[in-house]
């Protein structure tokens, strides 16, 4: 395509999905994450920002809030801790169950109250949350062990390489990350991912042009219940048990907070966010127990001066800068 | 079946009307704030746990529970004013997820602010001593700090809709609801009726909070139970309804008060089912306008 105004050109390069090196460059990077901080921080980090991707498809790249995310994270969580625990499945076979089920909670949700409007799926997402919550709880303790959490999980291998020991872990978690990183990267250029920032942008105008807007979130609710579950799941194999705190509305509660902290709706948003957030939650927990009194003021003061976030405030100063460029 | 007395099923109706009184208190605040400011508050509960530590505070230093609860409104109030014109103020206009996350932050913040000042265990605060004895009605008993709960809030929500009705503060806030545009060209200050409408709102919360006290002494984690019922009461009842936030609030306390009566495990989870259902049958509540939600 020729384009003579040089102006359109830049500002269509700004607008451009990452490039590959992003992708690639990430993934070496962190190889070396545990020389820097302890695995286990480093592998909670790369738990989370699975978690976070899909957190970040569904409210940065579609603009809808869900607040109870800890639903599907959970769940995954619950999942695959019960298959392990009660049906001595395999790693993989585990996993799925931890991955299926939050997509099927998803579609039951998403039918529900994906046509609500944000305020009000946002509430309704929650509401839902605490229901598995206080299901877990007490309901069915006899199968969740409520509030002591799903203990007794074996320690898992793959291809009869065990995962017990934190390092190999680490990689395993990598692996993975590593895929799903550049699941998302194809996403985000692929037509839906594409639809998805349309909506985002002018939903109104993407109705106009004929597209089925609530479909879309739909599928995006979903694909983004498919991450959390997996997080969940590798959560449970990371731990050997599952915390009910994994349900609990702080577990949404802090996703949205990360996501917000590294930047909604960028790519690497997720991944600064939830790296800071653990990072800055492990330092202030060592100093004071009371450190969600410094995360919920340090996340006002985001929300109040950089809603952007840390990549997103980033991006923007690197377009003010190109535009200044250009405009020379 | 074995049988049921129905003296006992009165009973049970008449707790859960009680409770469905504080639920009603707390949903009003929350929708007369969605209505005027549009601003889904996160930490509504947040405040309602603020009312039950002030009438603590307030009760061990006067002694008077009706100072107490009065006051919890005044000093809830009033804190509810200073966050919105700092915090919520400067977001109006922008992404409108924007003030729900402000008011998470807070919820999240505020809680371990007490704990750090009053520490992590709760405040028992001790019913009124003329309220505190039961009456016989026929054969139902009915403790009388209960009865003073609905007769209370009885009276509060007469108060609410004289006030919104009849003066005209009530009369411009009610404009504003509709058309804060409309109202700010005829020469009214609708930033200070925002202002005084968030204070409003959460000093219903504070009431709330503070007559629920004594039944559940004031925990700094109380908040967050509080937010969800309200987020409940109000999916059932229909956004930024007030007869909504009523019927809802009573519906909910009845349903919590049979399901805690009949099994005692599912009451935590009852007023969720509740709302699931709700969402399934009238997806936008009771008393919603159509299109709002």
């Amino acid at each position: 395509m020729v384009n003579d105004n040089t102006n359109t050109t830049k500002l269509q390069e700004l607008h451009a999905p990452p490039k590959p090196v992003v992708v690639y460059g990430t993934i070496f990077v962190l190889l070396f994450l545990p020389l820097v901080l302890s695995t286990p921080l480093a592998t909670e980090i790369l738990i989370w920002a699975i978690f976070g991707m899909g957190f970040n498809l569904l409210l940065g790249y579609t603009g809808v809030l869900s607040f109870g995310h800890a639903a599907y994270f959970g769940l995954g969580a619950y999942s695959s801790g019960l298959a392990f625990r009660y049906l001595d499945a395999s790693l993989p076979v585990g996993i799925a169950a931890g991955v299926l089920a939050p997509m099927l909670l998803a579609c039951f949700i998403g039918a529900l109250a994906i046509r609500k409007r944000g305020v009000y799926f946002a509430m309704i997402s929650l509401a839902f949350a605490q229901m598995l919550y206080f299901l877990a709880l007490s309901p069915l303790k006899h199968i969740t062990r409520g509030e002591d959490g799903l203990t007794h999980i074996p320690a898992m291998a793959i291809f009869s390489f065990s995962l017990g020991k934190p390092l190999p872990l680490y990689y395993f978690v990598l692996v993975v990350t590593g895929v799903m990183l550049f699941v998302t990267w194809r996403i985000l250029q692929s037509p839906f991912g594409k639809l998805l920032q349309a909506f985002r942008e002018n939903e109104e105008r993407a109705k106009a042009c004929g597209y089925n807007t609530t479909m879309v979130k739909f599928w995006s609710l979903v694909i983004s219940a498919f991450y959390a579950g997996l997080a969940g799941s590798l959560n449970t194999v990371y731990l050997g048990y599952v915390p009910l705190t994994t349900l609990f509305w702080l577990t949404s509660g802090t996703m949205v907070m990360m996501t917000i902290l590294g930047g909604k709706g960028t790519f690497l948003g997720p991944l600064v966010g939830v790296g800071v957030f653990l990072f800055l939650q492990n330092t202030i927990s060592l100093i004071t127990p009371r450190w969600e009194l410094f995360v919920g003021a340090i996340f006002v003061a985001i929300i109040l001066l950089f809603p952007g976030g840390i990549m997103g405030t980033l991006e923007e100063k690197m377009m003010a800068y190109r535009m200044k460029r250009a405009s020379k | 079946m074995f049988e049921i007395p129905w003296n006992v099923i009165a009973m049970q109706f008449f707790f859960g009307i009680a409770l469905g009184c504080i639920f009603v208190l707390l949903s009003s605040g929350m929708s007369i704030i969605f209505g005027l400011l549009d601003v889904v508050n996160f930490a509504h509960g947040t405040f309602a746990m603020l009312g039950a530590y002030a009438v603590f505070v307030v009760i061990s230093l006067s002694g008077s529970f009706v100072v107490g609860l009065v006051s919890a409104v005044v000093i809830v109030g009033i804190i509810g004013m200073i966050v919105e014109f700092l915090f919520l103020k400067p977001l109006y206009g922008k992404d409108p997820l924007l003030p729900l996350l402000l008011t998470f932050g807070l919820s999240v913040a505020i809680p371990d602010l007490i704990k750090i000042i009053f520490g992590l265990i709760g405040k028992p605060v001790n019913y009124p001593e003329a309220l505190s004895g039961t009456l016989m009605l026929g054969s139902v008993i009915i403790p009388g700090y209960r009865l003073f709960i609905i007769l209370f809030t009885l009276v509060a929500l007469i108060s609410l809709w004289l006030f919104l009705k009849r003066s005209d503060l009530g009369m411009i806030i009610r404009a504003s609801t509709r058309d804060s545009l409309m109202v700010q060209t005829l020469g009214i200050n609708v930033s200070r009726i925002w202002t005084f409408g968030f204070g409003l709102g959460v000093g219903l919360a504070a009431l709330a909070g503070a007559i629920a006290a004594p039944m559940m002494s004031a925990t700094p984690d109380m908040g967050v139970d509080m937010t969800m019922t309200a987020f409940v009461v109000t999916v059932v009842g229909g956004l930024g309804s007030l007869g909504g936030a009523i019927v809802g609030g009573l519906l909910i306390g009845l349903v919590v008060a049979f399901t805690a009566f009949v099994a005692g495990e599912y009451s935590s989870v009852s007023m969720y089912f509740c709302m699931a259902l709700i969402l399934l049958v009238r997806p936008r509540g009771l008393f919603g306008e159509q299109g709002r939600e």
